[in-house]
């Protein structure tokens, strides 16, 4: 579903080199729910914002159902609706009301009649639990229900994969377990997943496979058992300890 | 309620102030003995016009045909037979049937309202005004996108024409748009002054369009791009709307401006509210006035646009 083939993402800002992500190659399998750890800095977003194109990569290559990212070729706007994301400060569009945030999309670029977006959006907003909400606006909202507006927002795509960059870091802690409550249901019912997430209980609980990174580089994976239980690099074990 | 009242003892202040000035500036024109002539400006606005009928024929009225307020005079040709009508006001009337007219008598008159200078004046700002916002409008957003584009020749571009158009005064503008292009290109007064107007608020509109789309988080168009999105798609969706909220208020007053700018195409002999002003100040010398007038009308109109602005702005607070 997702290969990743020596992929690098370098900023350069005033003669200052940081190698976001540095050399990841990795394979994630359809309806996998993979989870990324690592410390704040060590290069997680860049890494899920190299999944679809937000950052344009600087060696390497991102294959996304077979289609090479790095290609130039590659309509991005084509790949990118394939490719949700859930963002850590939800990124709703503030000037729409909700059911307009999941309809816009959805119209424009699906090319879908407005009365199949509104029923797919409104089956959305009930799937995430907020059929009530459609009318308002986003600022009428509360963190956690924002965010399951975003959620509901990329899924209204039809997406293959959806990649999550902290979702629940800009809440309240009271909200963060609605969120995740969605999260679940989705790895439940297959969906292909990316989740940069510092909740340790929900990559016990639901990924299938954990990332560890530091400095851009992949530390260490393994499944979750194995990376809770018994990591192996010294890196991880010091990340775990302060976690935990 | 102390606190209604006290209100209330400043305003009074307020207005007693105000009054203060304005008896001031009438004690200061009694001394230079200035007459004041209030009642010779309505005619300026408007006036009453009335265009005479005459017979161009000696004949006989043959019928007088009263309804309400017109009349219709039918006259018959003493000479060929021929009849004519004449439509006039009913009060006007003072003929009578089989009443003999000679060539050149008056059959009656009608009256209607004309627009004066003033009220001509007002309506070339206005229009003037409109039709250059509309154009620094046009070419504000698309020079404000270029200065945002990846683009470096359509940012240079952007940035050299918001330089020398902000870098220079307006009225020289307004000689070079006249003199140079409208000789060159050979285009008229009028247009040379509206081009002039609308390219000179442009140049301000494109900063404030600028300001404005730089204001929105860099997320917006992230989450745009990110459900499939192109570029111009997440601009005119997206981040436009919101950035046009945003900048709803400097663009008011950029456009407030630009009325009140609209007097300078009065040196380029374009009959704006200005022109009109200085043109019937010559006919009735009655200097103070006629700016007095001058100056409200131009009040009226940045008013009146400021309250629309004011009531777009509420119908689009309604997400915050
Ligand atoms: N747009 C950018 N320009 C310059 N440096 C950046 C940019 N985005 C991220 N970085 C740098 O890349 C490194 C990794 O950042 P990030 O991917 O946000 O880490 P994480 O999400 O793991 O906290 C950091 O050192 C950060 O400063
Ligand atoms: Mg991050």
């Amino acid at each position: 579903m997702i290969k990743t083939v020596d992929l690098e993402k370098i900023f350069v800002v005033r003669d200052q080199v940081v190698r976001a992500v540095d050399g990841i190659t990795t394979h994630i399998k359809s309806g996998e729910v993979v989870v990324v750890i690592g410390p704040s800095g060590s290069g997680k977003s860049t890494y899920l914002r190299c999944l679809n194109g937000l950052e344009p990569l600087t060696a390497g290559h991102v294959h996304i159902d077979g289609i090479d990212l790095a290609n130039r070729k590659t309509d991005m706007n084509k790949v990118r609706r394939e490719v949700g994301m859930v963002f850590q400060q939800f990124n709703l569009f503030p000037h729409k009301t909700v059911l307009e945030n999941l309809v816009l999309a959805q119209m424009k670029v699906r090319k879908r009649s407005r009365k199949e977006a509104e029923k797919k959006g409104r089956a959305l907003l009930d799937k995430v639990g907020i059929p009530e909400k459609e009318s308002n606006y986003p600022s009428q909202l509360s963190g956690g229900q924002q965010q399951r507006v975003a959620i509901a927002r990329a899924l209204a795509m039809d997406p293959k994969v959806m990649l999550f960059d902290e979702p629940t870091s800009a809440l309240d802690p009271e909200m963060v377990g609605e969120v995740l409550e969605v999260m679940k249901q989705l790895a439940r019912e297959g969906m292909t997943m990316v989740v940069v997430t510092h909740e340790m209980g929900f990559a016990r609980e639901v990924a299938d496979r954990v990332l560890f990174m530091d400095y851009g580089k992949l530390v260490e994976e393994g499944t979750p058992e194995h990376f809770f239980t018994e990591p192996q690099e010294e890196r991880a074990k010091l990340f775990l300890r302060q976690v935990l | 309620m102390n606190s209604y009242l006290k209100n209330w003892l400043w305003r009074s202040l307020t207005i007693l102030v105000l009054l203060g000035i304005v008896a001031g500036l009438w004690i200061a024109t009694k001394r230079i003995d200035y007459t004041w002539r209030w009642n010779r400006v309505p005619q300026y606005f408007a006036y009453h016009s009335e265009d005479i009928k005459t017979v161009d024929f000696d004949g006989l009225i043959t019928k007088i045909d009263k309804k309400g307020d017109l009349t219709t005079v039918t006259v018959k040709n003493a000479i060929s037979g021929e009849t004519s009508s004449f439509i006039i006001d009913t009060e006007t009337a003072n003929v009578s049937v089989d009443e003999y007219l000679m060539e050149g008598d008056t059959v009656g008159s009608t009256r209607e309202w004309k627009a004066g200078p003033l009220a001509h004046g007002l309506w070339v700002t206005l229009w003037i005004s409109a039709v250059a916002s509309v154009i620094g409008l046009v070419i504000g957003v698309v020079t404000g996108l270029c200065r945002v584009s990846q683009n470096l020749t359509l940012r240079q571009l952007s940035i050299t024409y918001i330089e020398i158009i902000r870098g220079t005064p307006l009225l020289v503008q307004l000689f070079i748009f006249y003199f140079f292009l409208g000789t060159v290109l050979n285009i008229g007064r009028l247009p040379s002054g509206i081009f002039a107007l609308g390219i000179f608020a442009g140049a301000y509109v494109a900063e404030i369009i600028r300001a404005g789309i730089q204001s929105i988080p860099k997320g917006q168009m992230e989450a745009a791009r990110s459900l499939g999105m192109n570029v111009p798609q997440a601009m005119i969706y997206i981040i436009l709307p919101q950035a046009f909220k945003r900048t709803l208020p400097p663009l008011a007053g950029q456009f407030i401006s630009l009325i009140k700018d609209s007097s300078l195409v009065s040196v380029i002999a374009i009959t704006d509210l200005t022109k009109s002003g200085r043109e019937v100040i010559t006919s009735t010398f009655a200097v103070f006035e006629i700016w007095f007038v001058v100056a409200f009308l131009y009040l009226i109109l940045t008013f009146s646009l400021s309250q629309v602005v004011a009531w777009i702005e509420r119908r689009l607070a309604v997400s915050d």
